[in-house]
């Protein structure tokens, strides 16, 4: 392929990466937080997605409302379905290896998405409700990918604002730190880890619900938002707030520069080539944090 | 039982090995898929059960054989044999250039780190259109060959359950168990833990590189998103994991067990099979972590070696 890059197309595969980009952010905070709290890798934060996703298809079908408005649905149902999940299940593997954590939640992750696949089907749905582009001088902004960002960001802000102000948002940014140290402080912290996944799965269902006005929803979606969201926490640092904002926009431009020049396949190959090597040389993310 | 158990393991040997005389076909692809959800368990015990290491995309090294044996048979006119034999190589291979990076990389690091890899595979096979057909996957020349595979793929759990019977027993063995329990203790009684981590993930690699050469024969048609699916690393984790991680029986007890249960859920709850894997899944991890073998081991004295 020979492609001529003029600023104007790297300018908008930056605008487009970007775009993208606050929307992992806001995924991934949420497998982070998970992360930094309980040391739990949650494969099933994908699947939360989709579920948010659904939320979504039905309250516009069935309501036929403002498909931006299902937010005020998606995440309150995902963080209670999040904090039952917490309190049936994850808590039994809170701090046993890594494996069990990964085993747990992925059997999880597959009864739901068979659960989805038997009532919704596996058919493709799709949320019909904005199309076209805002444009801005020679730049098109995809309208449902600008107003998903500007909701991810207004949703990021409103999460890093409650982490630092309230309480409860102290007491999960300690347990975080130190659990043990949290506990001994008086923190409850399995109280903490009900919540933490709470607000994490409403962070994932928020993401759901934003993709689905961009794209094809079907129960086996979640698992392309799993893997990002793992590379995201990865290059930003876990449990780190600007990590994954920095890590998100950082996914999508990466993303959205090599789609420029291979195709999209390949961008992903990209994205695990610079997973390995942030793995490798700075383990704790780019921003550095807390060492595990 | 000690001394009873050579004369009856030989006995199956040899009942296995004449199954394919009486057997019906559907008996003899039943006992082959068994046999290779015990080659990939035990593989997968190699380097996780024994190091402690996770690796969460092992399902990479199965797909690699498929795709370079199903190469060679379409493309160079390789007789299978042979070319399953490439497949391994081929994984071991992908191992070298994966694990010398990888295996530096500590706890969940590293299972996401595999997790990666396999997604990445599956991407980079459709990616190369020209060698491997892309989504559209590689069809195989017709061939009916089920005994000769099922002999093949017999062989091929046999040999690795051999192999992890040698290296359990082995000093070798040790020395991967002492790094699973300790790393830094390892390394301060002078084991050279980077290199041991390294054979054992390229021995782990091989067998499922062979096995997935032997599969891409036996179905005749692959194809990116069949061969590198999660799906598959997950079951052999759980087998092993239902089995009894680390030991030489376990992998071989839960892949025959769950793959016996699966075939009947799959007959029976075609819609939920899933959803009861799943609930498998959970009980596994939460009821019995160590396995049957563990907790065998755990309740009658046991040796270590079992």
């Amino acid at each position: 392929m020979n492609v001529v890059v003029t600023p104007t197309m790297l300018g908008q595969v930056i605008i487009s990466g970007l775009l993208a980009g606050a929307l992992y952010a806001v995924v991934a905070l949420g497998l982070g937080l998970i992360f930094g709290v309980m040391r739990v890798i949650n494969v099933a934060h994908g699947t939360i997605l989709m579920l948010g996703a659904y939320v979504t298809f039905w309250w516009f079908q069935l309501l036929g409302i403002n498909p931006y408005l299902s937010l005020l649905a998606s995440m309150p149902l995902m963080f209670l379905l999040g904090a039952l999940l917490q309190r049936g299940l994850v808590r039994r593997v809170v701090g046993a290896p890594e494996l069990s954590s990964l085993l747990l939640t992925f059997g999880i992750s597959i009864a739901l998405v068979n659960v989805a696949q038997w009532q919704f089907t596996s058919d493709l749905r799709s949320v019909e409700y904005l199309t076209g582009s805002f444009i801005v001088g020679p730049f098109a902004f995809s309208k449902s990918r600008t107003i998903a960002c500007a909701f991810a960001v207004a949703i990021a802000a409103l999460a890093a604002w409650f982490l630092r102000r309230t309480k409860l948002g102290k007491a999960i940014r300690a347990t975080s730190q130190n659990s043990e140290v949290a506990l001994v402080c008086g923190v409850d912290v399995p109280r903490v880890h009900l919540y933490t996944f709470g607000l994490a799965s409403a962070l994932a269902a928020a993401g759901g619900s934003l993709v689905a006005v961009m794209v094809a929803i079907q129960p086996e979606m979640g698992g392309v938002y799993t893997f990002k969201s793992f590379l995201v926490i990865v290059l930003g640092g876990a449990g780190n707030f600007a990590g994954a904002l920095l890590g998100g926009l950082l996914l999508g431009l990466v993303e959205q520069l090599s789609s420029l020049f291979l195709t999209t396949q390949v961008s992903e190959a990209v994205a695990y080539v610079l997973l390995v090597l942030v793995l490798l040389l700075r383990p704790t993310g780019l921003l550095g944090g807390r060492a595990s | 039982m000690r001394r009873a158990f050579p004369a009856l393991l030989g006995l199956a040997l040899v009942l296995l090995a004449l199954y394919p005389l009486v057997a019906s076909g559907y008996g003899v692809r039943f006992m082959l898929q068994l046999f290779m959800w015990v080659a990939l368990a035990q593989s997968w015990n190699l380097i996780s059960g024994l190091t402690g290491y996770v690796s969460f995309g092992h399902v990479a090294f199965f797909g690699t054989g498929t795709y370079v044996a199903a190469i060679l048979i379409t493309k160079a006119a390789w007789h299978w044999g042979p070319a399953s034999v490439a497949g391994g190589v081929g994984a071991a291979i992908l191992a070298l250039i994966i694990g010398w990076p990888c295996l530096r990389l500590k706890g969940p690091y590293f299972a996401i780190a595999m997790l990666g890899l396999s997604e990445v595979m599956r991407v980079l096979v459709s990616y190369f259109e020209g060698l491997t057909g892309g989504g559209s996957g590689i069809s195989l020349p017709t061939l009916y060959a089920s005994t000769q595979i099922y002999y093949a793929m017999f062989l091929a759990a046999c040999a690795v359950t051999g192999a992890a019977y040698f290296i359990i027993t082995s000093r070798f063995g040790l020395r991967l168990m002492t790094i699973r329990e300790d790393e830094v203790a390892a390394e301060a009684m002078g084991i050279d833990t980077a290199r041991y981590k390294l054979y054992a993930f390229l021995l782990s690699a091989f067998a499922p590189g062979v096995v997935g050469g032997l599969f891409a024969r036996d179905q005749g048609y692959i194809e990116p998103v069949a061969v590198f699916p999660l799906l598959i690393t997950i079951t052999m984790i759980v087998m092993t994991l239902f089995g009894g991680k680390g030991t030489i029986w376990g992998p071989v007890l839960g892949a025959a067990s769950l793959f016996v249960v699966e075939e009947l859920v799959w007959a029976r709850f075609l819609y939920l099979h899933q959803l009861l894997f799943g609930a498998i899944i959970v009980l596994v991890v939460l009821a019995m972590p160590r396995g049957v073998l563990g907790v065998l081991q755990q309740r009658y004295r046991l040796p270590r070696t079992i």
